[in-house]
């Protein structure tokens, strides 16, 4: 994927590019927001990551100047640890995601991507999502595999459901909080891991092969063998 | 006490003030008094002159008026002690009698000025024309009005220099004991502007104005130095919860490059080690800026009208499976439709706290509930659980920020996670409670009700106030 990273620290810019290049993506870096804002605007870029703080045009202006001209590329806020008014002004603006500093760099890895191939449904219709053999209706909230049914607690369902729709990318613990349960921090509980493993009990036992796969230090994904 | 000094305090400018007006009032009062006095006399002196005449003119017509020059010298022979004048002139200007030069008639009051002993003198005199033609003038001097006028200057004069002297003696005393008074009030504000925090105003007891602002100041110091205190205290905290986790990193790293030799998987386990353990300070920084962030952030900022029975079992829901896994299980009793009005994100990060601890300290087996009911003045939510509790001593001390149970000492965690659930119960206007659950843990926040959840108390919440809660 082609990447514009705007960030005015060096050091982190270097870690950024370092870091996002070893995962095989193309990286160009903007050092200050007028710079980045033109670049975002006239180039062709898959993921923005955008630093909230930038020497003249901060980012948060970027990014709204930006949707105001109709860019609609997908755009990662970074952000100093910070509360949940800044998250919401970040999304406000149009970003798209928005992570705070300091970040495990495979959670970077896993939100840049899942940006990138964001409509990379694998929807057959636009109600009816399926991975291999496993098929999820969203409208009559009900999961087979195989032709069987399965029964699915709400919560299990809407894990499932953002799993399938992030099918073939790795989720992180901190998306699956956000997205699934809409917490914007991290419980000491290990409530993903216990939701995850009875998911798993329910969809994987008795068949095969294995579509859920825990990536050690990442996180998860769910894709189709081969 | 300088002199200077005494100008520039305001309650001697004050007697000073007051003295000028006594002053210019006695003043006022004295020119009326002189001006009523003075006409009174001027009459009086001119109804004596009047009186002279009439008696003349009387005497005159009984025995004749050849005899007027006989009279004239008799009442003037009569008052001779007096500066009396007397002239008496025929109508064709010829001087008859009398002790004064004749002179040009002239009819009237009229001012009259005469030699007396050497002397020039006015005297106030009238001319009076008689039947026969004849000229009489009659002047005397103006002693009473003159004695008069005297008096009255004096007793005002005096008067004046009394009230004056008072006043300013006054205005003397008690400024001098205002300023000694406010004077010891300001070196005690400079020591305690010096850094002696102790330090009190001094109170005298009489619960005048100047005791009662002390009184309120030294109030107020109290409280600014609970609050230093607790600042300090909370510094003194992060600073030693820092250290450990700060000094097990440098060791680990310090290791590694003493360890020249060391394989790549050994050196990557020692990264690992480290990268965890900046985690684990980060997550307390985590935890302290959370609880700024929510003292900071404005009061009702994101508050809504919550359905409190929906939020309590979604997240039970989501702690159930994670529960069972450690063999405990989770339970609500929550009352439905009970509303509350709160921000969503805080009051789950409470709830979640509180289970995140329940779950981890009530041990395998423990049973956890989470209820919530609404009396008429308050709401109350409570998780409880048969663990093995925490000990009445400690109860209170478990608020703390980084305060850890001997018995969990080992365990991970940032030690703010009652701290954070204290802040927003606070910021919520509720109340936070741990109690004895025989066997176990019982904390129960109480929210007390009419709209008091959306308006905390107005009295200001500070960081180092709620974290210090103890």
């Amino acid at each position: 994927m082609r990447i514009l990273v705007i960030e005015d620290d060096a050091e982190t810019a270097a870690y950024l590019q370092g870091g996002l290049e070893e995962d095989g993506h193309v990286v160009t870096l903007a050092v200050d927001g007028r710079n980045g804002l033109m670049l975002a605007a006239t180039g062709d870029f898959d993921v923005l990551v955008v630093d909230r703080m930038l020497p003249g045009l901060d980012g948060l202006a970027v990014v709204r100047t930006l949707r105001a001209s109709s860019v609609g590329t997908p755009a990662l806020f970074l952000t100093t640890m910070s509360g949940i008014d800044d998250r919401v002004t970040g999304l406000d603006a149009g970003a798209d995601d928005y992570l705070v500093k300091p970040f495990a760099f495979s959670e970077l890895a896993a939100r840049v991507k899942a940006l990138g191939r964001r409509p990379r449904a694998t929807a057959v219709t636009a109600t009816l999502l399926r991975v291999a053999d496993l098929e999820l209706d969203l409208i009559k909230r009900t999961v087979r595999r195989a032709g069987q049914p399965i029964a699915l607690q709400p919560r299990e369902f809407r894990l499932l459901e953002y799993l399938m729709r992030h099918a073939g990318q790795v989720v992180t613990r901190t998306m699956l909080l956000e997205n699934v349960w809409d917490y914007h921090f991290d419980p000491r509980t290990n409530i993903v891991e216990s939701h995850l493993s009875r998911l798993r009990t329910k969809v994987e036992k008795g068949f095969t092969p294995e579509l859920i796969h825990t990536v050690r230090g990442a996180g998860y994904c769910l894709r189709e063998p081969g | 006490m300088s002199r200077v000094r005494h100008f520039r305090n305001s309650s001697f400018q004050l007697a000073l003030l007051y003295a000028g007006l006594f002053a210019t009032s006695i003043l006022v009062l004295f020119a009326l008094t002189y001006r009523t006095a003075a006409d009174y006399a001027a009459q009086d002196e001119a109804d004596e002159i009047d009186v002279e005449f009439v008696a003349i003119q009387d005497e005159a017509r009984l025995a004749g008026d050849e005899r007027l020059v006989q009279i004239i010298a008799n009442h003037l022979r009569q008052r001779s002690s007096e500066h009396a004048a007397y002239l008496l002139e025929d109508a064709g200007g010829q001087r008859l009698a009398g002790n004064i030069a004749a002179r040009a008639p002239q009819l009237g009051p009229q001012t009259l000025r005469v030699p007396v002993d050497g002397q020039w003198r006015e005297l106030r005199a009238h001319g009076y024309r008689l039947e026969n033609g004849d000229y009489v003038l009659i002047g005397q001097d103006p002693r009473a009005l003159r004695d008069m006028k005297h008096l009255i200057a004096r007793a005002f004069g005096v008067n004046a220099a009394v009230t004056l002297l008072l006043a300013v003696l006054g205005g003397v005393i008690i400024s001098s004991r205002a300023l000694r008074r406010v004077e010891a009030l300001g070196r005690t504000t400079q020591a305690i502007v010096a850094g002696d925090l102790s330090r009190r105003l001094p109170l005298r007891g009489t619960d005048d104005e100047i005791d009662r602002l002390s009184a309120n100041v030294n109030a107020m110091l109290d409280r600014i130095e609970d609050l230093m205190r607790s600042v300090r205290q909370v510094s003194n905290d992060v600073a030693h919860d820092l250290r450990t986790p700060l000094t097990r990193l440098r060791q680990r790293l310090e290791q590694a490059r003493r360890r020249g030799d060391a394989s790549p998987r050994e050196l990557r386990e020692v990264l690992e080690g480290a990268i965890a353990q900046v985690d684990c300070i980060l997550e307390t920084f985590g935890a302290l800026l959370r609880i700024a962030q929510i003292e900071a952030g404005g009061r009702g900022a994101a508050r809504t009208a919550l359905d409190i029975s929906a939020l309590l079992t979604g997240v039970v829901e989501d702690f159930a499976p994670a529960a069972a896994d450690r063999g405990q299980l989770l339970l609500a009793e929550v009352a439905s439709g009970l509303q509350l009005t709160g921000d969503r994100e805080q009051l789950t990060q409470m709830l979640v706290n509180l289970l995140d601890n329940a779950i981890r300290h009530a041990g395998t087996g423990a049973r956890i509930t989470v209820s919530a009911c609404a009396g008429t003045a308050a709401l109350e939510i409570a998780v409880a659980d048969d663990g093995p509790g925490i000990p009445a001593p400690e109860r209170d001390n478990v608020l703390r920020p980084f305060y850890r149970l001997e018995s969990s000492r080992t365990t991970e965690g940032s030690g703010l996670g009652l701290s954070l659930v204290a802040v927003i119960a606070k910021q919520h206007g509720a109340t936070l409670a741990l109690a004895d659950n025989g066997p176990g843990l019982r904390v129960t926040i109480r929210f007390v009700k009419s709209g008091a959840a959306a308006r905390p108390s107005d009295a200001p919440v500070t960081v180092s106030d709620v974290l210090a809660q103890r």
